[in-house]
Parts: structure tokens; C-alpha cells; sequence
């Protein structure tokens, strides 16, 4: 029916730096997003682009944004953000870049790839690390994960059979 | 007799030309204020780049010629930015503190129209 339809932009931000997702707040990567638009889309741009803009979740240790935008106007927000190139937090400059992990209409979609990401995250950093008790640590990680996983499928399968 | 079939072939042209022409002339307010052909491009430039900023500040843009004394030019940009930039011409409001204000006198996807205005013919 009438509604305003949003697309919500998963990102994730990448930077050398430790300390640079710990500074994250959700105030300064408003502002910071926001400035970028204006710059790269002018006066139009950034006045199209603040209307339903609003950063949804937030995780300073993953670093993964969710940002969401008017369907009208999601791709000024997407193609400003590559120009992101620094985080300011209290006279510190950080160098860090944003990667665009999904474009979803709603935040259930999103969630979805996250959650299927995250788990191939855990895969990745299984084969990469070096030390044995975070070995243990991960590989733990990675069964409860499996175990949560095939107790979502069969209570799908469940809910299919139902029906 | 039934008549012979004919072939007929539709031809369609959407927009053959990629270029838009606009012949556009700068007043201003307050008179004595001259601009040589560099800072009229490059006042062109600025009133994109405040509307839509830096991503269309670098649609190409080209003056095919320029007269200082009227300060009249006539304006090459590719079809997809023509409503950006004529959008930013009207939004124009000052050059260096000065009033001014951006006249369109002709707009044409044909060089060749411009050539010919016939809002300033002037019948004997």
C-alpha cells in the first residue's frame, strides 16, 4: 500500500588501527556519513539523503554498520560512502575504509546475511589463527553456531510440514 | 486483385544527439564586472559543484565560445546532465559578493540552431 519503502546498507568498516572501531559512535558516523554526502552530492544530495537517514545497529567490535536510506535516493548514500576515507574522534585521525556487505529492503534480510556471514567469518579466522587457546576458543564458537544452525532448519522444516 | 505487400521499415530515433547546446548570457547587477573565459568556467563549475556537488562538478562541460564585453557564451554538456547543470544556473546567485543572474537565451541538441534565433529577428 502507501508506506515509505527504506533500503538498509550493511556495511563494514575496515581500518589498520585497534583502537578506530573502539571510537565508533553512532553520532559521529551520522555526522561523518552525512558531511561525505554533501560533498561528493552537493546541496541536493545531502538535503535528499537526510530524510530517513538513520544508523540502526552498531558494533564497535565487528565494525559492521547498518545504515538506512529512502529507496529513492540509496544509491547517493552507496556511492558516497568508497569517499569515506578517515574517523575523527577527539583530534585523532584514523584511516579506514567502509565495505558494502549487502543492500536489504528490511532489517529481517540483513540480520539473515549477517548471521550467514558471521559464520563463515568464524571459518576464516579458524584456518588463521595461531594461537591454541584461541583455537579452542573459536572452534567452540563455530559448533554452537553449527548446532543453533541446524536447530533453525528443523524448526523450519517443522513449521513447512505444519502447513 | 489483392495488392502487392509492402515493406515498411519503422525507423525511431529516441535522441540522436548526446550533446545538449545552451547559449546562456551572465548579468549582473552592478556594471564594470569582467570575467575572462577561465572564471566564467570555473564560476560554471563552482554553481554545480554547491547544488550537486564534486560527482557532477565533473560532467564534461566545455565552452565553445565566449565574449567578454557581452558576457554571453554558448555551453556544450552531454545530454544527462543538461537538467543538472541548467538547475544550478538558475540557482546562481552572486560572483564574488557581486549580484548576477544566469539568462538562457537558447537551448538546442543542434549546434546548428543556435545559429539562428528567431525571438530576436527583427522584421523591416
Amino acid at each position: 500500500m502507501v508506506r515509505f519503502k527504506h533500503r538498509y546498507l550493511l556495511c563494514e568498516l575496515v581500518s589498520d588501527d585497534p583502537r578506530c572501531r573502539l571510537s565508533l559512535d553512532d553520532r559521529v558516523l551520522s555526522s561523518l556519513v552525512r558531511d561525505t554526502i554533501a560533498r561528493m552530492h552537493g546541496t541536493f544530495g545531502a538535503a535528499a539523503c537526510s530524510i530517513g537517514f538513520a544508523v540502526r545497529y552498531l558494533n564497535a567490535y565487528t565494525g559492521i554498520v547498518l545504515l538506512r536510506c529512502r529507496k529513492e535516493f540509496y544509491q547517493l548514500v552507496w556511492s558516497a560512502l568508497p569517499f569515506i576515507t578517515y574517523l575523527e574522534n577527539k583530534g585523532h585521525r584514523y584511516p579506514c575504509f567502509f565495505n558494502t556487505l549487502h543492500v536489504g529492503g528490511t532489517i529481517r534480510t540483513c540480520q539473515k546475511f549477517l548471521i550467514q556471514y558471521n559464520r563463515k567469518q568464524l571459518l576464516i579466522l579458524l584456518q588463521n589463527c595461531t594461537d591454541e587457546g584461541e583455537r579452542e576458543a573459536i572452534q567452540k564458537s563455530v559448533t554452537r553456531s553449527c548446532l543453533l544452525e541446524e536447530e533453525e532448519e528443523s524448526s523450519e522444516e517443522a513449521a513447512e510440514t505444519m502447513e | 486483385m489483392p495488392a502487392p505487400a509492402a515493406t515498411y521499415e519503422r525507423v525511431v530515433y529516441k535522441n540522436p544527439s548526446e550533446y545538449h547546446y545552451m547559449k546562456v548570457c551572465l548579468e549582473f547587477q552592478d556594471c564594470g564586472v569582467g570575467l575572462n573565459a577561465a572564471q566564467f568556467k570555473q564560476l560554471l563549475i563552482s554553481a554545480v559543484k554547491d547544488l550537486f556537488g564534486e560527482v557532477d562538478a565533473a560532467l564534461p562541460l566545455d565552452i565553445l565560445c565566449y565574449e567578454e564585453k557581452t558576457l554571453s557564451a554558448i555551453l556544450r554538456i552531454c545530454s544527462s546532465g543538461l537538467v543538472k547543470l541548467w538547475s544550478s544556473l538558475t540557482l546562481l546567485g552572486s560572483y564574488k559578493g557581486k549580484k548576477c543572474a544566469f539568462r538562457v537565451i537558447q537551448v538546442s541538441p543542434f549546434l546548428l540552431a543556435l545559429s539562428g534565433n528567431s525571438r530576436e529577428l527583427v522584421l523591416d
